[in-house]
């Protein structure tokens, strides 16, 4: 039902005279793609130097909320630009993507590194002032640390791995595949 | 010393995806067979003129006069266009002749696979259709080949 759905609304992008262009283009889809992949570099980065420095790997000398708090706003810009981007990735192909296994499982290690995020300025939040200059975060933001990277090392992988049609469903993925990536029977565009 | 040791050991994965991301958008080997060259030679039947890859679908001639279905994958709409190919130098039914490497998956559903390295034109001339970089065969087909 959900899947359904989706694959209405993706078809309805589909035949959006923008969509067509994009996909078709000489050079929006390019620039677009290359401005998502190198604001990965510029908030990945940024975010690992900050968990890093939680985890007491980098930059020890370094008061870690201070760190945090000069770090976050180039990040969020960073975040920005590649969610507007990724949007319109999305806008150009958006029956393939919508039903692909790899951008399916990017989008929930996203939510989870988004619950992760609130979680961990939370914890910061309540962390209070004292632990500042210590080498370690206290524990629970450690924790956080791990999780972002992690969610976020997902996140590269299987962003990259949406070039691949291993799974796609004009390939008749296997029964399990094909009802998570939301394939629907008889369907005639991909 | 231990930090730096975690550091570097965190830092290299992630290097190694991004430059690995950098280097070809779609790597040749993780679709295509090396040792499955193919010729095709044939009437356009359909172009997807798309990002990130331009398909060329064509009826390849048989030796016994059957034709079979291909698709042959090639670079971006932009790199095709430097290369001298735009939709209008292919105009559906017209004869060409193209030269790549079959997909590992030869199950040809539902059409046989290639990644088409140069392409002979109606008009007589010839192109490179392929995308450089991917780590497709150096065949002398891609003239940034060194």
């Amino acid at each position: 039902m959900l899947n359904e759905l989706i694959h209405q609304a993706a078809l309805w992008l589909d035949n959006t005279a923008a969509s067509t262009s994009m996909h078709e283009s000489f050079y929006v889809y390019n620039w677009v793609e290359t401005t998502h992949v190198l604001t990965l570099t510029l908030s990945l980065g940024l975010l690992l130097v900050i968990d890093l420095r939680m985890l007491g790997l980098a930059f020890t000398n370094l008061p870690a909320t201070r760190l945090a708090q000069r770090l976050q706003t180039p990040m969020f810009l960073g975040f920005a630009v590649m969610f507007i981007t990724g949007m319109a990735l999305f806008y150009a192909i958006p029956v393939r993507s919508s039903q692909s296994l790899w951008l399916r499982i990017k989008l929930l290690l996203l939510l989870a590194a988004l619950i992760n995020a609130l979680v961990f300025h939370r914890h910061l939040r309540n962390a209070g002032p004292d632990w500042n200059n210590a080498v370690k975060a206290p524990l629970s933001l450690r924790r956080g640390a791990w999780m972002s990277i992690g969610c976020w090392v997902g996140v590269v992988i299987c962003g990259r791995l949406i070039a691949y049609d291993w799974f796609d469903c004009s390939k008749n993925p296997a029964p399990l595949i094909s009802a998570f990536v939301g394939c629907i029977n008889g369907q005639e565009q991909f | 010393m231990r930090k730096t040791t975690a550091v570097i050991a965190l830092a290299l994965p992630l290097a190694l995806i991004v430059s690995w991301r950098a280097v070809a958008h779609h790597a040749f080997s993780a679709e295509f067979d090396k040792e499955a060259p193919v010729t095709l030679k044939g009437k356009v039947t359909k172009i997807e003129w798309i990002n990130p890859h331009a398909w060329i679908h064509l009826a390849a001639e048989q030796p016994d006069g059957t034709t079979v279905a291909w698709m042959v994958e090639g670079g971006t709409p932009n790199t095709l266009l430097r290369a001298g190919i735009n939709r209008n130098s292919l105009p559906i039914g017209s004869e060409i002749n193209v030269r790549g490497y079959q997909a590992k998956n030869k199950s040809c559903e539902p059409a046989c696979k290639a990644n088409g390295r140069d392409i002979t034109l109606p008009g007589g001339g010839k192109a490179f259709m392929g995308s450089s970089g991917t780590g497709a065969p150096k065949d002398g087909s891609d003239p940034r080949d060194r």
